[in-house]
């Protein structure tokens, strides 16, 4: 379907206005709103995520291609909640407590959804009892973690810690990352995933979504 | 152990013992000359290469090495040329009407210390009239180039050096200003010292420590006097006393209208004034607008393209004292950014035809510099934006504009609209005031009373953190887009 492949390459080109009128066209055709949210959209914001983790594109590129997909979204929306097309899964993020850095949280948030997934933004500076809140509340079977300083990389502890007590370990993942945070801090604050960058995160949620 | 020798841009040297296999721009961090770290030592900007010879890895090329990338395995000697180089300024910079009610003493001094550049004027309080205007770099540069950077260095036992390093510049400012006009330093008394929250906590060394987390209280918002010098109130720990010197300058809080100032340095700061309260924000846009981090980009010195402009199918260019092209500095970049999209150079989205856009046979911007241009002015257009929206005003309720900081007198309106940095409807109610925080640091010495107003000014500031709002998010992904804005949707 020539049309699919067509919406892909503008949304990573970041032509929003072909992008709207391209999935409008597509619609029309008759395609499924399915298949064009994962073979046109999806598929074209998942090129653009390889490039990124590849160093081939940046924050710009990303940004410029992920608002070309929410308008094609826009569109699609309301033909998405007719057909009955869930999101694969839904995922809570924040960046933690005493931090209020968030290009990098956005930056996977952008790319899980690209990935089809539900996410729940909870800002910046979030209490770990938030994170708990809402993955108890919203059902959200994963929890990501940012943090960008090392002097509140700590808290992301705290978050696990949360959970435990909260006794929601064995139903909900939480992932981790950020500049400072490596796999050996993951691994000695008993947090399940550590990825180094937003691609790879959306991967990895995508996968324990399933 | 071995040596490193250092010639030094005076001519003498300094031998600096070291161990291990050190990074060269960590053994000259602090000497006069070393070179800026402008891109945060990532090796990008290639504005630390300096001359050197030795046991250098990786070896100099053509007898020059990048100071951030070389590590000294041995002994080596590096030669620093450039020195601290004082410039005088232009005076300009709009003052509002004030009467003439000066401080104490025949002369007084005000000081600006931005994060990149420090700014002294020497004023004859009783003759009412500025004496000379003289900037430099600031040296804290070497240790870090942006705000964050300093408060990390301050936090890991560097604040003593930071102090010495903006102190000495300081007094050096102050000599060379009265050499110039035949005064001593002690016939100043009067002295303001302003700028932003993190640069006023190391000048006074203050511990930085709650400007560097949340909820990013700071601890001393200033508006005193210490040691005989006054210094301004700060607004927040991000909106510093700069802005409020900026506002009082503006004198925009002295009218009912709503009116907005922006002062755009590598932090981009806004003030919005509207029914009686001013709205603060600050918002990172890095040092794209002073050349920082673009391939070819410098400040506007002498060989600097700062115009550009398309026409009859081809670029045209404007170089700083008409000689040979050699650098883009802020303004050459809006510039050259407008005129690409008019030539198709580059669409909307920020993506080049070409992996090297030329503004002249030996200049060229590459697609990574449009990149970073998007990032500064999504930046401060989001910011303007979004405080705009959580103050509920809207864009035609603006009446007028300023523009302040060093960058911002060079600012070309009509580029700046047609990549968004600015609204379209914006740019035709626009004041250029220059260096207002120096000017507004300048009134409190022409005018007792003025610091009263700027008493008023402090009290009816709020600021918001863009970081948390989503409305910023959402501007900021709209706003990267290189194109004329004429409405906030």
């Amino acid at each position: 379907m020539a049309v699919l492949q067509e919406i892909s390459e503008q949304l990573q080109r970041g032509k929003a206005k072909l992008v709207k009128e391209l999935v409008q066209q597509a619609i029309d055709e008759g395609i499924p709103a399915k298949q064009i949210l994962e073979e046109g959209l999806l598929s074209g914001m998942g090129v653009i995520g390889v490039k990124f983790k590849n160093n081939e594109v940046f924050v710009p590129e990303v940004l410029v291609a992920a608002r070309a997909m929410n308008m094609g979204v826009q569109v699609l929306k309301p033909h998405l909640q007719e057909s009955g097309v869930q999101a694969k899964g839904r995922v809570c993020i924040g960046t933690v407590k005493g931090d209020l850095h968030d290009i990098g949280k956005n930056l996977v948030k952008l790319m899980m959804e690209g990935k089809g997934l539900e996410v729940i933004d909870l800002g910046t500076d979030v209490a770990p009892e938030t994170f708990i809140r809402t993955a108890v509340e919203q059902d959200c079977g994963v929890i990501c973690c940012s943090a960008l300083l090392t002097t509140t990389m700590s808290a992301i502890g705290d978050v696990v810690k949360a959970a435990e007590e909260a006794g929601i370990r064995d139903k909900v993942s939480i992932m981790i990352g950020g500049a400072p945070v490596t796999q050996a801090f993951c691994d000695q604050i008993g947090a399940d995933v550590y990825t180094p960058d937003a691609a790879t995160a959306a991967d990895a949620a995508a996968e324990l979504c399933k | 152990m071995a040596n490193l020798t250092v010639w030094l841009p005076n001519g003498d040297t300094r031998t600096i013992a070291f161990e291990g296999e050190p990074r060269l721009s960590d053994l000259l961090a602090g000497l006069d000359g070393a070179p800026q770290l402008v891109c945060g030592g990532a090796g990008v900007c290639g504005k630390c290469s300096v001359a050197a010879e030795g046991m250098l890895e990786p070896p100099p090329e053509g007898g020059a090495c990048l100071a951030c990338r070389t590590r000294v395995c041995g002994d080596a000697a590096v030669y620093l040329t450039g020195g601290r180089r004082l410039q005088g300024i232009e005076t300009g910079g709009v003052m509002p009407p004030y009467v003439h009610r000066p401080a104490a003493g025949r002369y007084g001094a005000a000081l600006d210390i931005g994060t990149t550049t420090v700014a002294l004027r020497l004023i004859d309080l009783a003759e009412n009239r500025t004496l000379c205007t003289l900037a430099a770099a600031n040296p804290q540069a070497a240790l870090a180039a942006d705000v964050i950077g300093r408060m990390e260095a301050a936090l890991s036992g560097h604040g003593a050096v930071l102090q010495r390093m903006i102190r000495s510049l300081a007094d050096e400012l102050l000599s060379a200003a009265c050499g110039q006009c035949g005064i001593s330093p002690e016939q100043v008394g009067a002295r303001v010292v302003t700028g932003n929250t993190t640069m006023l906590y190391l000048f006074t060394g203050r511990n930085p420590k709650a400007l560097s987390a949340a909820p990013f209280e700071a601890d001393c918002l200033f508006g005193m006097e210490e040691q005989g010098v006054y210094y301004p109130p700060c607004l927040g720990a991000f909106v510093g006393a700069d802005v409020a010197c900026a506002v009082l300058a503006s004198g925009m809080t002295a009218t009912h209208a709503t009116s907005m100032l922006i002062d755009l340095g590598t932090n981009g700061e806004i003030a919005l004034w509207h029914n009686g309260t001013l709205y603060c924000c600050a918002t990172a846009a890095g040092p794209a607008f002073e050349g920082g981090g673009i391939s070819c980009g410098s400040a506007s010195v002498e060989g600097a393209i700062d115009r550009v402009t398309y026409a009859g199918g081809g670029l045209a260019v404007h170089v700083i004292g008409d000689g040979e092209a050699r650098s883009v500095c802020g303004s050459g970049l809006i510039d050259a950014a407008a005129a690409l999209l008019e030539s198709g150079g580059i669409d909307e989205t920020g993506a080049a035809e070409e992996d090297a856009l030329l503004l002249t046979p030996t200049v060229a911007l590459t697609p990574r510099d449009i990149r970073q241009l998007q990032l500064a002015k999504a930046a401060i257009a989001a910011g303007m934006q979004a405080l705009s929206q959580e103050a509920g005003v809207s864009l035609g309720q603006i009446e007028t504009l300023y523009i302040a900081g060093g960058f911002g007198r060079h600012l070309p309106l009509e580029s700046a609209a047609a990549i968004g940095l600015i609204p379209t409807a914006l740019a035709k109610r626009t004041v250029i005031l220059g260096n207002a925080a120096l000017s507004g640091a300048s009134l409190l010495l022409l005018d007792r009373e003025a610091e009263g107003a700027l008493g008023a000014i402090s009290d009816r500031a709020v600021c918001r953190n863009l970081a948390t709002s989503p409305r910023f998010t959402d501007a900021f992904m709209e706003r990267m887009m290189l194109e004329p804005v004429d409405d906030w949707a």
